[in-house]
């Protein structure tokens, strides 16, 4: 269905949102806003750390392209490194997350993570948010602690610039669906936030220790990282009802691609047919719930070489309605703002086009 | 140096031999083109600063070998100062022949050189 497009360049577009621009920044930004009894415990330590006792997150230890050198990413620690990123991309808004807290649900000690949640957030609303200029971003929660993160939901969700809640959904343990969570998806609702998952290729350290012990490799591990986490957590808060207790809860799935989207729909249809017993809370299929209530951002764009894939794949789940550009800049993977645009055009309507770039992230975040 | 020499194709100055010795590459503008030009061991090769995945300048990137499996299955670093990788997402280029190293249906455009009393021309 070829239609005439006169979207030629993401500049033709009247508003482009960028729904994933990853800050870089580091445990030690944001060490100065943590609360007690952090802030005393983590502010005298003398002599030797022996390389990582100061690391409080995690690292995976892949040997990557950044690593060796291959790959050479732009630091974004500044309201201005956004601004640099947003004017090579030419977006209006950006969708700020983070990128050490992504690995915050792999924090080991749960108070010391609900405190870097914390403490991520003022820094974050101190040195970035700024609407006027299209900075906006979501408040980040420590799945370990509940409770405490809906207090977090509580306390910012009114804040100027402040559009979601954002779980760091990669090694979260157990699955998303559990009821523990119930108080996150409660406080997003009621505040009207929605909330956000994003996972990190290593993250799958603490979900699946076995699986990333033995694939000893980064790109093995990046494979299927993404989509792995995202699958997981899905069928789990599916299937335990998630979006049918939280009805006006809506949901911003990041950083998979788009083609397993389609496939685990389909998939999760048929399998519920025969086993609807163990998803009696459920009144629709689970495509519908995902049709209804959950959002896509694109990057990173596979099959970008393959175009009629790309046109098959999103319009198999509807991604006029509910596919929102992302760049993930500056990340080694990125996808520069056209890349998507060039697949979509002549093939989608300019309405379609405007919503993917636009339109569908002015509808579903707080801005 | 190889020259198709088109009769149509026009010389263009980049810089001299004993210059580009002394860095890695010269990046220059010839008719709107950025492009790379390189020296490996004395031989001059001249690549289009501009990646075929996502328009990211490729040959601004580091310049360095490459790793390969060895018949005896070890890991081994060899092409040293031959293989250019894109700084956004890291695509390896062999430099002499523009070509992708995972995927070779990709390739950056390669131009011919030509080097006259000291000098290196770009040819297109």
């Amino acid at each position: 269905m070829a239609q005439a497009s006169s979207v030629r360049s993401v500049s033709d577009l009247d508003t482009v949102v960028d729904s994933d621009v990853h800050l870089t920044e580091r445990q030690s930004d944001i060490i100065p806003y943590i609360e007690e009894p952090f802030d005393e415990m983590l502010t005298r330590s003398k002599g030797e750390d022996y390389g990582y006792l100061s690391n409080l997150y995690p690292t995976p230890g892949f040997l990557t392209p950044v690593t060796t050198g291959k790959v050479q990413s732009d630091t974004v620690r500044s309201a201005d490194d956004v601004r640099r990123g947003m004017e090579m991309l030419d977006t209006d808004r950006v969708v700020l997350t983070p990128t050490q807290n992504l690995y915050l649900s792999c924090v080991h000690h749960d108070d010391l993570a609900a405190a870097l949640a914390s403490a991520y957030n003022e820094y974050f609303l101190d040195t970035y948010v700024d609407p006027d200029d299209g900075l906006y971003g979501p408040i980040i929660v420590a799945p370990q602690k509940p409770h405490r993160a809906a207090e977090e939901i509580d306390d910012h969700a009114d804040e100027d610039g402040i559009i979601a809640a954002f779980i760091p959904s990669g090694g979260v343990h157990p699955p998303l669906g559990d009821s523990q969570y119930d108080p996150i998806y409660e406080a997003a609702e009621s505040a009207g936030l929605p909330v956000m998952m994003h996972n990190a290729a290593g993250t799958m350290m603490k979900n699946f220790p076995q699986q990333f012990n033995g694939l000893n490799r980064y790109l093995s591990a990046h494979v299927p990282s993404h989509a792995m986490q995202h699958m997981v957590n899905l069928a789990s808060m599916i299937t335990q009802g998630v979006p049918v207790k939280y009805p006006d809860l809506e949901f911003v799935i990041q950083e998979a691609g788009i083609g397993w989207i389609p496939y685990f729909a389909k998939r999760f249809d048929a399998e519920y047919s025969g086993k609807r017993e163990d998803a009696p809370m459920l009144e629709q299929s689970p495509s519908e719930y995902l049709d209804d209530q959950f959002y896509f951002t694109s990057q990173p764009l596979e099959g970008s070489d393959d175009p009629a894939y790309v046109e098959h794949m999103i319009r198999l789940f509807g991604g006029g309605e509910n596919l929102m550009f992302s760049s993930d800049y500056p990340h080694l993977d990125f996808d520069h703002s056209d890349e998507l645009l060039g697949m979509l055009r002549g093939k989608f309507s300019d309405e379609e086009i405007a919503n993917v770039y636009g339109e569908t992230a002015l509808s579903v975040y707080d801005f | 140096m190889a020259s198709a020499n088109s009769p149509d194709a026009t010389r263009h100055h980049v810089v001299s031999t004993d210059e580009l010795e002394s860095t890695d590459r010269v990046i220059a503008e010839i008719q709107g083109r950025e492009i790379a030009v390189f020296d490996v061991d004395g031989e001059y090769y001249a690549v289009a600063n501009y990646c075929v995945h996502q328009g990211g300048p490729a040959c601004e990137g580091l310049l360095s070998g490459t790793v390969s499996m060895s018949d005896e299955m070890e890991l081994t670093y060899d092409r040293e100062d031959e293989i250019v990788a894109c700084p956004w997402h890291g695509w390896e280029f062999d430099v002499k022949t523009g070509k992708h190293l995972a995927r070779s249906n990709y390739a950056l455009p390669t131009y011919d050189v030509v080097v006259e009393d000291g000098e290196i021309y770009v040819e297109l």
